[in-house]
């Protein structure tokens, strides 16, 4: 009997423990998967946010929105409304909505060239306002690699067509390259020519100057001797030309003293004459005999340098 | 002297006295300017007369200034009608043409329009002279027209300038009895020197050679060097072209006429051309 009742002791024992031990294992598993719903965001506070979108191109649901460069949320739902636009809803921890304004807005663009597509929310300049939840924000689409690639390609084609242009010109045989190199090609050939010419002129330029520089000479010694003769002559002759001069003065002294007066009675006189001329054309009868100065006609000749009967060439 | 011999005296001296006391009022006399203004006329057109077509150009623009501060702008216009027919002379048909061109009075309408067409043919514009002969022809197409002869002879020119030999001999001969009748002894040459130069081309010799020598007889008369050597440079030509028996000597003595004639009136062009013709002859 006293073996059954320690039996009995033993096995309470253990079903306490094990009980202590199922206690333990639940509070621990409470605990791990609070944890887990802590960490994945269960238990905060989230707003909704949503736009309007064109296309629902690169939108997908779980897309993430960012702030600033932070995941901030995610998109909800992408639903084609009814006028055929895209409806989109994002939901974001309610701690940003302090960096969201009303006049924010969305733009979706991609992680580097090719990366995935993102939404990133900019704030607006108006920063006292902000967005409530629920709010709809503007939507905006960055341009990606294939805009890009389209621009560039728009800018490229003028250039390649004027390339294309300009490649034709140069490859023209009449006023391309090859007719400038054989026009350069045949001025090269002109111009060694005229450097022969040249220094063959130039040879006998110099053979002429030698020439002329011998009768210069012989110029020189006749100018030499001429200078001579002139030399022993010309005092003669200044004194010559002194005497005349002076002769010349005297003369001119004469006539300062005398023809002045003499001019001035001459200039009377023919005025006294002119005026008893005039009186006499004018007075009875004399200018009955005089006519009257009427213009005259000039002989007219048509061909006064006999030139019009040439022959017209 | 008796008394009846002194009755006749007296009553001479009362006829005399009576005769000037009734004849006109003595006009007024002529202001200073106007017959300085007439005197210069007068003696550009005295120098005209002599040759001296520089010294007539002066004294007519200076008439025409006169003239112009008198406000007198028909006299002006006369003075400067023949200050242009004076640069034509002188062989400055540029400026003769813009002179004549500024004459605006309708009585020297004809003359002005006859100057611009010589001095327009003298510069070679044949283009330009087909207006001005048109309206020529409205303003003196009437037999009545004074100045129709020597429309004729510059339409004639005009033709030839335009290589037209058939109307230069009809409008030549055409011109030839209205100058006769107006004894315009220098355009009779002027037409006879013509119709040769048209002879010569229809290759009429005969004909163009009298017409030649009709015309070196005329211009040998009225003294006129430059167009006599321009005669024998013609005859010369005719010569040369008829082609008969010792042509070539006489085209050679004309051309030494012609030659001589230029060099001793100091035309140098006319010589040097003279001079080239007879080594053409030559050879």
């Amino acid at each position: 009997m006293s073996i059954l009742i320690e039996q009995d002791s033993d096995v309470a024992l253990l079903h306490r423990g094990t009980r202590r031990f199922l206690l333990v294992s639940l509070l621990a598993t409470v605990a791990i998967v609070s944890a887990i719903f802590l960490r994945q965001g269960l238990f905060r506070q989230t707003a909704e946010l949503g736009f309007v979108a064109e296309s629902a191109q690169d939108i997908s649901k779980g897309l993430s929105v960012k702030i600033a460069g932070f995941r901030v949320g995610s998109v909800k739902t992408v639903t084609l409304r009814a006028d055929g636009k895209v409806e989109v809803q994002m939901e974001i921890d309610a701690d940003y909505m302090r960096f969201v304004t009303r006049d924010a807005v969305v733009e979706l663009h991609k992680e580097g060239l090719v990366g995935s597509s993102v939404l990133e929310i900019m704030p607006g300049p108006d920063k006292t306002r902000l967005a409530a939840n629920e709010a709809k924000l503007a939507f905006t689409r960055n341009d990606g690699l294939t805009a890009m690639a389209n621009a560039l390609r728009d800018k490229l084609m003028p250039v390649l067509g004027d390339i294309k242009v300009i490649t034709g010109i140069l490859a023209d045989p009449q006023k391309g390259l090859p007719a400038t190199l054989a026009q350069v090609r045949e001025t090269t050939t002109s111009l060694n020519t005229l450097l022969q010419t040249g220094n063959r002129q130039v040879g006998d330029i110099g053979q002429a100057a030698t020439r002329v520089l011998g009768k210069a000479e012989q110029d020189l010694v006749q100018l030499d001797r001429t200078l001579g003769t002139v030399n022993s002559r010309l005092p003669a002759l200044l004194d010559k030309t002194q005497r005349i001069v002076d002769h010349v003065e005297k003369v001119a002294a004469d006539a300062e003293s005398s023809v002045p007066p003499l001019l001035h009675d001459g200039g009377a006189v023919a005025a006294d004459v002119r005026e008893i001329v005039t009186g006499a054309k004018t007075a009875w009868p004399i200018k009955n005999f005089i006519e009257a100065p009427v213009p005259q006609k000039l002989k007219a000749d048509s061909d006064p340098h006999a030139e019009g009967s040439v022959a017209p060439r | 002297m008796r008394r009846a011999d002194l009755f006749c005296l007296q009553l001479l001296a009362m006829s005399l006295l009576l005769v000037g006391c009734g004849s006109s009022p003595k006009p007024p006399p002529e202001p200073r300017l106007r017959m300085q203004a007439q005197e210069v006329e007068t003696i550009g057109a005295r120098r005209y007369a002599q040759g001296d077509y520089s010294a007539a150009a002066r004294h007519f623009a200076e008439g025409a200034r006169l003239q112009l501060s008198l406000d007198d702008a028909a006299a002006a216009s006369r003075n400067r009608l023949q200050q242009a027919q004076s640069e034509l002379a002188l062989g400055q048909a540029q400026l003769a043409l813009e002179h004549a061109s500024q004459v605006r009075e309708d009585s020297l309408q004809v003359q002005a329009l006859l100057l611009q067409v010589q001095a327009q043919l003298t510069l070679g514009r044949v283009d330009a002279v087909n207006p001005l002969l048109a309206r020529l022809t409205t303003l003196c197409g009437s037999a009545s027209c004074t100045e129709r002869g020597r429309l004729l002879l510059l339409q004639a020119r005009a033709a030839w300038a335009g290589g037209d030999v058939a109307l230069t001999l009809g409008q030549a001969e055409a011109a030839l009895p209205i100058l006769r009748a107006q004894q315009e002894e220098r355009e009779i040459a002027n037409a006879w020197r013509l119709i040769a130069a048209a002879r010569l081309k229809t290759a009429d010799t005969v004909a163009a050679l009298a017409a030649a020598r009709t015309a070196l007889d005329i211009d040998r008369q009225l003294a006129l060097p430059e167009k006599i050597a321009r005669d024998w440079l013609l005859i010369g030509d005719i010569e040369r072209r008829a082609g008969k028996a010792g042509a070539k000597s006489e085209a050679q003595s004309a051309y030494l006429r012609a030659q001589s004639v230029a060099q001793a009136a100091g035309l140098q062009e006319l010589a040097k051309l003279a001079t080239k013709a007879l080594m053409e002859s030559s050879q």
